[in-house]
């Protein structure tokens, strides 16, 4: 990667790409940005039509535990992926099985999920920051690109190609069951599988953004990418291209806030997309207004 | 040609019972489909119609037996009595109907095929050129001929309508009729439906069960005519009083 991120630094010495690509760290975040618009657009179109932004919201919560619990347990501070993913799952299956399995309203029990998750990580916290610099897990919480490593990168692209390839086999599938589950199960889909599968999705789609986004953050980059094209959509198609074009920008466009104001890259990306999605809402307004 | 009551049965219904809560929604109700028939199920609301269609679909646990005798595809076309739409949802008749048309994902493009087969089915139904229109603007009739147009593709083996007429205007309901009496001439889908419909029943029925919670009465359509049934059918008395 060294002689790959030296041929681009050097175009951008010689003025072909912007000067900010001189820096390797900026490609591989940039590189991140390509990966992950693809990846959380195309999740996080199924994740508002399937009503599932709460859900991303606990699970983003659960991140942070996990992390918490991975560093307690003696992993790496740049790649706490084990207790991430290990917890994340472990909330995932908890909740989807509750959900499937009590009466009472998802959001109740999402909440019930989101609180348990947010107390015990509160207190992992707490026990980490006396073997850890607070500032240390400040990167895990809101994104940094100075902690991105080539690695997270092959690791992003990997995962990214298999939600990808997953998603297209089940897509019909899952659209159809978002919109009646009974005529998802008479054209010979699964509910139960289809609600476990895509939740398995989501969990590795947001645990392999974490370190760019942060824990905290990652929630909006799986719901308002899709909020923001579905002001503006007419179709499926446009839809998804929607979702992963304002997924793109807001990642490229909070890259740049974030090297140019020194402020969380998470942050930055975050505040991007929300611009997007107040953008595409007067668009939204005004063409409902002129065609009245 | 053979009779309904002699023609083979397509589903089979056993002592089938569904509780909620300890209350029996449903209570040892046995009945037959036989094949290349519109049977109809009728009766008061709380009758266990939804639900009987609901244990046949395999959508909730019951206790009893039920038998589908497939001699084709075993492909279900359904029409649930409820379908509700997302206002803000992007979604067009050509991706709803082109999900169970395709294995492409609808999101990356409709493929030429299923564009054919899609406009075929909406002028089956009476809808030719609503392709591009999102589902969230349809009126109720509307939406109701493309959850038929959806239900029809593949050609069902067995199809469940419930409650199709709802919200129809009377040229919907014709079509309704004329796809129901082709799928009995073709004697290769049997029909299954839940109607409040009186008039349309006599037009297109070959045998009605009347449930309530258990079957009440079943038979030819010349049922509907007697006192017994038409006690039993509030609704429709409610509706002959409102038009008289």
């Amino acid at each position: 990667m060294t002689a790959f991120y030296g041929w681009i630094g050097g175009l951008a010495q010689r003025g072909v790409l912007p000067s900010d690509f001189q820096y390797p760290f900026l490609v591989r975040g940039f590189l991140c940005v390509l990966v992950l618009a693809p990846i959380l657009g195309g999740v996080s179109h199924l994740v508002v039509t399937r009503r599932m932004a709460f859900f991303s919201a606990a699970l983003g919560q659960a991140a942070i535990t996990g992390v918490a619990l991975g560093l307690l347990l003696g992993e790496p501070l740049n790649a706490p992926y084990g207790g991430m993913f290990g917890f994340c799952l472990l909330s995932t299956l908890g909740m989807v099985y509750v959900k499937r399995h009590a009466t009472l309203p998802p959001d109740t029990l999402i909440g019930v999920f989101h609180a348990l998750t947010l107390g015990l990580g509160l207190c992992l916290l707490v026990a980490l920051t006396r073997q850890f610099n607070v500032h240390q897990v400040e990167s895990v919480l809101f994104g940094s690109l100075l902690t991105v490593t080539d690695g997270d990168l092959a690791l992003l692209l990997a995962v990214g190609i298999l939600v990808a390839v997953l998603l297209i086999r089940e897509y019909n599938h899952l659209l159809l069951d978002s919109l009646s589950p009974p005529l998802a199960s008479v054209a010979g889909a699964e509910p139960a599988y289809l609600e476990y599968f895509f939740a398995l999705l989501l969990t590795l789609s947001i645990v392999v953004s974490l370190k760019i986004i942060g824990a905290l953050l990652v929630e909006a980059l799986v719901v308002v990418p899709a909020a923001a094209a579905r002001n503006v959509a007419r179709g499926t198609r446009s839809y998804l291209i929607g979702s992963v074009v304002v997924a793109f920008l807001a990642g490229a466009g909070g890259l740049g806030v974030s090297t140019r104001f020194l402020v969380p890259t998470g942050g930055a990306v975050v505040l991007a997309v929300s611009a997007i999605f107040f953008l595409t809402l007067a668009v939204r307004s005004l063409t409902r207004r002129n065609a009245v | 040609m053979t009779e309904p009551a002699e023609a083979p049965a397509l589903l089979e219904i056993d002592r089938l019972t569904v509780r909620r809560h300890r209350e029996a929604l449903l209570d040892e109700v046995s009945l037959r489909v036989r094949r290349g028939t519109v049977h109809v199920l009728m009766g008061p609301n709380g009758a266990g119609k939804s639900t009987l269609i609901a244990a046949i679909l395999a959508q909730l646990a019951f206790d009893g037996r039920i038998a589908m005798n497939w001699a084709e595809t075993g492909a279900i076309g359904y029409v649930p009595q409820s379908f509700a739409v997302d206002p803000t949802l992007p979604v067009t008749v050509a991706d709803f109907l082109a999900l169970t048309r395709q294995r492409r994902p609808v999101c990356l493009g409709i493929t030429r095929g299923a564009k054919a087969a899609i406009a075929r089915l909406l002028a089956r139904v009476g809808l030719s050129g609503l392709e591009r229109r999102p589902l969230a603007v349809l009126s109720g009739g509307e939406l109701r001929r493309v959850l038929l147009a959806h239900a029809l593709d593949p050609e069902p083996e067995l199809l469940i309508l419930d409650e199709p007429t709802a919200g129809l205007d009377d040229a919907a309901v014709a079509i309704l009729d004329e796809i129901l009496l082709a799928s009995k001439r073709s004697g290769k889908t049997t029909v299954l439906m839940v109607s409040h419909d009186l008039e349309q029943v006599r037009r297109v029925a070959d045998w009605v069960t009347v449930l309530d919670r258990r079957v009440a009465v079943e038979g030819p359509v010349d049922i509907l005519a007697t006192a017994h049934v038409r006690e039993l059918l509030p609704a429709a008395r409610e509706r002959r009083v409102a038009r008289a």
